[in-house]
């Protein structure tokens, strides 16, 4: 299937002050993979998130991102270049329709930000684009709803849509299900997979629920006291002793 | 669907005001066209203003700067003989322009009370250059002007020395300035200006240059802020410093509160709210703003949406809430 890799992280570190959060992380993931980043509270997730999206340059390391270096670029760089995030908490525009939060991305992807007249409900390209966008995550029907008023469930949808709207070749998921019912989890579950199926987009997804992780994950990489513990596919990640000490151990009954 | 949501209202309503507006000379006393004149002169600096306020979410405390700009360029190019009026427009809004870029770009990457103080402070400077460079710009005395020139005008020969004819071309200037502003507003840059108010970083990481995005929006009011007091001056005779200090700039904050952030025309409504209530109770009383502040407070509190807003939403909601 992996044709290059996609995202290629070398020696990546990160510190606050003296104390190094991240150390040493490298890795490649494969076009089309899906993998998942795991590690318990304070393993470093979202600083490694934050290092390689843009949020901050990283201290230490590089990130390369369909063989271009994107390190320390800023987020809007990296996703023109082609990475596109989700965050933890639902970080979506609230007093705007549903369709208005997705127009953001695709006015900025074909740099219409600047443009001073003109409606985009007429834009026909940027609308059906739009109504696209959102068959893929099921909310054509809710289209002109403000997103304050949605359920949690289908704001989390609505993110999911802003961060594909612009057809990202990678899209990091910083805990997709998080905060979720199980109802909404499966859901989110389903429309992973069908997205990875469908688009041929690389995911890589952070996650606390090990269900989520090991139903969804071809590859999943063990982030230990900021240091990469291990990594290989979901049975070899079940096996491995170290990764049970380290984690799995207190969370999953094998 | 979603095309044919145009707001025949609003279209309805814009129409009815501008006729009102043209007509009203006809009828009012030229004592309330004045005062009608002023109105509209400050609701084109509210309304440049609120898109900062309404539509960026960015509190500036600097706009008398940008005014104070556009009405000295104004008075200087007066006294120094330039008679092309289209010129003196121009030449103001491009010196205002100019000076929100500047102020914008050091500005734009603070938030909230931070980024109040800053455009706070460069006003405050510009206020001390206008105050105190006397022999420029005539320090608390300001600059008159005495003389206004005429306008050529399809084959026509235009003098703006009654103040109906000085009110007529304000009311086209403004017209023309607030379809520009609304135009910009309706553009996809206003809705992804929307989008940084309410979420800058989600903006960033899709893509948008939030900083670039702000500097532009600031530099557009401020272009906008230039004209209004290009006008005033005309109006006015006159260019003082008052127009830099801070208080002044709190003049469009005010305004855009009580006629309603949320809505284009809202500071427009709130600067005729202003002016009338002024007049009213300045003849009852010296202490008009004692009542001011009276009038503000369950505004502020009751009408977060300021009355236009608030009326607005109450007979024409236009999304479920």
């Amino acid at each position: 299937m992996s044709t290059g890799d996609v995202l290629q992280i070398k020696n990546l570190g990160h510190s606050y002050g003296k104390f190094k959060v991240i150390e040493d992380i490298s890795l490649s993931i494969g076009k089309g993979e899906m993998s998942a980043l795991i590690g318990p509270n304070g393993a470093g997730k979202t600083t490694f998130y934050n290092a390689i999206s843009g949020k901050f340059p990283p201290t230490r390391g590089k990130v390369f991102l369909n063989g271009n270096d994107i390190t320390g670029l800023p987020s809007y760089r990296v996703v023109d270049k082609g990475m596109c995030r989700s965050f933890q908490i639902t970080n979506i525009f609230n007093d705007l329709s549903v369709i208005e939060n997705v127009f953001s991305p695709l006015i900025i992807q074909q740099n219409k930000h600047f443009k001073l007249y003109g409606n985009i409900f007429n834009d026909q390209q940027i609308n059906e684009k739009a109504m696209q966008t959102l068959e893929q995550v099921g909310l054509t029907d809710r289209a002109d709803q403000v997103v304050a008023n949605l359920a949690y469930g289908d704001k989390r949808l609505v993110e999911m849509a802003i961060v594909l709207a612009r057809e990202p070749s990678v899209v990091l998921l910083d805990e997709p299900t998080a905060g979720m019912n199980p109802e909404e989890t499966e859901n989110m579950i389903n429309l992973i997979k069908k997205l990875a199926k469908n688009s041929g987009t690389t995911f890589f997804i952070t996650e606390h629920d090990m269900k989520v992780v090991f139903s969804l994950a071809e590859k999943i990489y063990v982030l230990h006291q900021g240091h990469l513990l291990a990594c290989g596919n979901p049975q070899e990640i079940r096996a491995n002793e170290q990764v049970q000490e380290a984690y799995l151990g207190r969370k999953v009954h094998a | 669907m979603i095309v044919l949501k145009i707001k025949y209202h609003t279209l309805i309503l814009t129409g009815i005001l501008v006729t009102l507006l043209f007509l009203s000379p006809l009828v009012i006393p030229v004592y309330w066209v004045i005062l009608l004149s002023e109105i509209l002169i400050m609701g084109l600096m509210a309304v440049s203003f609120n898109l900062l306020l309404g539509y960026a979410g960015l509190l500036s405390f600097g706009q008398g700067a940008f005014f104070g700009l556009g009405a000295y360029t104004a008075a200087l190019m007066l006294q120094a003989g330039y008679e092309n009026l289209f010129l003196i427009f121009l030449a103001g809004i491009l010196v205002a322009m100019l000076a929100a870029l500047i102020v914008g770009f050091f500005s734009v990457r603070l938030d909230e009370i931070f980024f109040a103080m800053i455009t706070l402070a460069f006003g405050m400077m510009f206020f001390s250059i206008a105050h105190n460079w006397r022999d420029v710009t005539g320090g608390s005395d300001g600059l008159p002007v005495f003389n206004l020139p005429n306008l050529q005008l399809f084959g026509l020969d235009l003098t703006f020395y009654s103040p109906i004819s000085m009110y007529y071309l304000i009311f086209t200037t403004v017209l023309i300035a607030l379809f520009l502003l609304w135009l910009v507003v309706h553009s996809p840059f206003g809705l992804i200006l929307k989008a940084t108010r309410e979420n800058k970083q989600r903006v960033s990481f899709v893509g948008g240059n939030v900083r670039k995005l702000r500097i532009v929006a600031f530099t557009i009011s401020g272009a906008f802020t230039g004209l209004a007091g290009v006008l005033f001056c005309l109006f006015n005779n006159m260019a003082t410093p008052e127009f830099m200090h801070w208080s002044f700039s709190t003049k469009p904050i005010i305004m855009a509160i009580i006629g309603g952030t949320g809505s284009f025309f809202g500071p427009l409504f709130g600067a005729g709210i202003f002016f009338v209530l002024e007049q009213i109770i300045i003849r009852y009383t010296e202490n008009w703003m004692f009542f001011l502040g009276i009038i503000l407070v369950p505004v502020v509190l009751f009408f977060p949406q300021g009355v236009f807003g608030t009326l607005q939403n109450r007979f024409f909601k236009q999304r479920s809430k």
